[in-house]
């Protein structure tokens, strides 16, 4: 399979490309991380402000490999029986009952073969039968119980997972592992140790304006960059929430629904709850006017 | 390609290994922590990446040494002078090639004059009045030898008093009141019947559910939350105030800022039990260590950094501070009014309160109170046991 995803992303730019060919404009450094994690190969762990795109990046990944995404989307007091496996005792307790039924007999390795069991994200990665690796997207770990990274450490290390009933199951095509987290808490050395880390910054004017053209089709180029310059004036300020890139393209969707062509004091009246979640946000910014936050430079 | 980069370039493809672990010592002097296995993985993402030019070499490097947002300005300052600015790495390998780099440590905290805790007290007598209640400390009685410092200040014990006291305040066990978890577990009473349970139990009685099972919301913990002010009145209380959370951190798994005029997350060296690091650490990042609180500012910050994003949120906050707000009142009144709205409960430890003639009607305090659930002293040992029983109290 290695020689497979070496023929497939021979070097970064081929990254690149086959990012941009799914609509995800990557840096460098988000190309660079990307193809090393494939190619290594290591899980990534990817930070960054609310909004700046993590989730979509492991999206955009498995669209470009052409795979599957198996999201694990993590919240507090999640436990294995969620992420990894779970018996399906309904369906146990119903062949027991038709046995009975039947008169026939049924053994404890009848129950306890693989058709009893009910796969979670993590198994299913494991068993992605190739031949380019699933991509496993585990976000936002940092809502998870510090317990749940020590569970990790097996997955991550051996792309392995150990069911008691029927013995370690070896992925045949490791999948790519991408991790995301918010920092609402420092995530434990061991984990960090085994990753590739990359920071994901807001990116630069014109390249956001691409990529919120890219992803609302038909925008004109001077929507597109009035939005931008606005989200970069609120980032500059004291809002509590500052609008990341998915917010801009919720923005330039409103503002094409009503067929705004340019963005104004008026349209960003009617739209500011697209860009703003926060009454007090909304407030500052319409007292210090709506027409500096869209002002053009002169 | 800049010289240096070529430099480095050849260095690393002569002999990987030994230019890996000259960039990894710099970065190790800088402050990075840096194990080999990054230096590993750093090589290794190096030759995948082939010929390299000065943008591959930077992506490999910090992919492979960096792992918190934190490091990225120090790692830039020193990949940059290595790779830019200095020597081959390789030349001078017994040196110190990271010591230029602007992040060397070399402003050590300077002892702070303490501006002294006698600030704007006011003299009016009067109890205040917010949502908060301003508690008599009880006297509490400690084993045997601190028995006779169990109500001395905080600010009057010498360094050997504070050794002794240290130790019992390390041992202070922090709780917060508990919160229902999502997790259920399995109990002979409890809300919802636990079918799966049952019907496996039946299985022992003929198929029928003779014995019914429940299943019951378990408690967890509260996150704990602690922000300590570390500027110069505070700073004889802070030393005592930093034991008690490096105990906290271990057990109590409490989150830790300290903050002068800037805020800073020293969670996990009071976890290593490094408070004195901490300590130098946040004084080092406040240029004007005795020069007052900007608490508003300190409070915005974490509001906005961590506090939303879900860390304050049903957390036991507390807050050890003066008061003393060098800014603007209001915007202290605003931030603690945000901090409230997050919080289960908030804790204001203020050593001043103990002060004959204290009340809070000025200032930062003033504007903070109607946002504190409780107000206590905490300026002894023996004041410091109503700490933690505030910070254990339901809402």
């Amino acid at each position: 399979m290695t020689g497979e995803l070496a023929e497939l992303l021979p070097d970064v730019d081929a990254v690149t490309a086959s990012l941009d060919g799914v609509d995800y404009l990557a840096d460098a450094g988000l190309a660079t991380a990307m193809f090393l994690s494939l190619r290594l190969p290591q899980p990534l762990l990817l930070e960054g402000e609310a909004g700046v795109g993590k989730t979509e990046a492991a999206r955009a990944l498995a669209a470009a490999l052409g795979t599957r995404l198996i999201r694990l989307q993590c919240y507090e007091g999640m436990d294995s029986a969620e992420a990894l496996y779970e018996w399906n005792y309904p369906r146990q307790l119903l062949r027991i009952r038709l046995a009975e039924a039947g008169g026939a007999d049924v053994g404890e390795d009848d129950l306890f073969g693989r058709d009893y069991l009910v796969s979670r994200p993590v198994l299913e990665a494991i068993e992605h039968p190739g031949p380019l690796p699933a991509v496993l997207l585990i976000d936002e770990l940092d809502r998870a119980d510090p317990d749940f990274e020590a569970f990790l450490l097996e997955l991550l290390a051996d792309a392995a997972v150990t069911i008691p009933e029927l013995g370690t199951i070896r992925a045949t095509v490791p999948p790519a592992v991408v991790l995301t987290s918010n920092r609402t808490r420092d995530l434990h050395d061991a984990l960090k140790r085994r990753c590739l880390y990359h920071w994901i910054d807001y990116p630069p004017a014109d390249r956001e304006v691409e990529i919120v053209r890219r992803r609302v089709p038909g925008t004109s180029g001077e929507l597109a960059g009035d939005v931008v310059r606005a989200l970069a004036r609120l980032r500059g300020s004291d809002v509590q929430k500052p609008p990341g890139i998915a917010e801009g393209i919720d923005w330039v969707a409103a503002l094409e629904l009503l067929g705004a062509e340019r963005l104004d004091a008026r349209a960003a009246d009617r739209t500011l709850g697209a860009v703003l979640k926060y009454r007090e946000d909304q407030a500052a910014v319409r007292a210090a006017g709506l027409e500096t936050l869209v002002g053009r430079p002169a | 390609m800049t010289s240096g980069a070529a430099t480095f370039a050849r260095a690393l493809s002569r002999d990987p290994a030994f230019a890996a672990v000259a960039l990894a010592r710099s970065l190790q002097a800088a402050g990075l922590p840096v194990t080999p296995d990054r230096s590993a993985s750093f090589v290794a993402a190096a030759s995948l990446l082939g010929p390299a030019g000065r943008a591959e070499l930077y992506w490999a490097a910090r992919l492979g040494f960096v792992t918190s947002r934190d490091q990225i300005p120090v790692f830039d300052a020193v990949f940059g002078a290595l790779v830019d600015g200095i020597a081959d790495p390789a030349g001078d390998a017994r040196g110190d090639p990271g010591a230029s780099a602007p992040a060397s440590r070399s402003s050590r905290p300077r002892s702070g004059e303490a501006a002294g805790p006698d600030g704007p007290g006011g003299a009016g007598a009067g109890a205040a009045r917010g949502r908060a209640e301003v508690r008599e400390v009880p006297v509490g009685l400690r084993a045997s030898g601190a028995e006779r410092l169990a109500d001395v200040r905080l600010d009057e014990l010498d360094d050997a008093e504070l050794a002794v006291v240290g130790r019992l305040v390390r041992e202070l066990a922090l709780a917060t009141p508990p919160r229902r978890a999502r997790r259920s577990r399995r109990s002979l009473r409890g809300e919802h019947l636990d079918v799966r349970a049952t019907l496996r139990r039946s299985h022992r009685t003929g198929g029928d559910p003779v014995m019914r099972l429940h299943r019951r919301r378990r408690d967890r913990p509260r996150r704990l939350v602690a922000l300590l002010d570390v500027s110069g009145s505070m700073a004889p209380y802070a030393r005592a105030y930093l034991l008690l959370l490096e105990g906290a951190a271990r057990g109590a798994r409490a989150e830790t800022f300290v903050f002068a005029t800037r805020l800073t997350r020293v969670t996990k060296a009071l976890r290593d039990g490094r408070a004195r690091v901490a300590l130098e650490r946040a004084s080092a990042a406040a240029p004007d260590w005795a020069g007052g609180t900007r608490l508003g500012e300190a409070l915005r910050r974490f509001n906005d950094g961590f506090g939303r994003r879900g860390m304050a949120r049903d957390a036991v906050v507390v807050v050890f501070s003066d008061g003393w707000e060098r800014g603007d009142p209001s915007l202290l009144g605003r931030e603690m009014e945000r901090l409230a709205r997050l919080a289960y409960r908030i804790v204001w430890v203020n050593p001043r309160v103990a002060a004959r003639g204290f009340s809070p009607v000025t200032g930062g305090m003033a504007a903070a109170l109607p946002h504190v659930d409780e107000l206590i002293s905490g300026h002894s040992l023996a004041a410091l046991d109503a700490v933690v029983e505030a910070i254990g109290r339901h809402r």
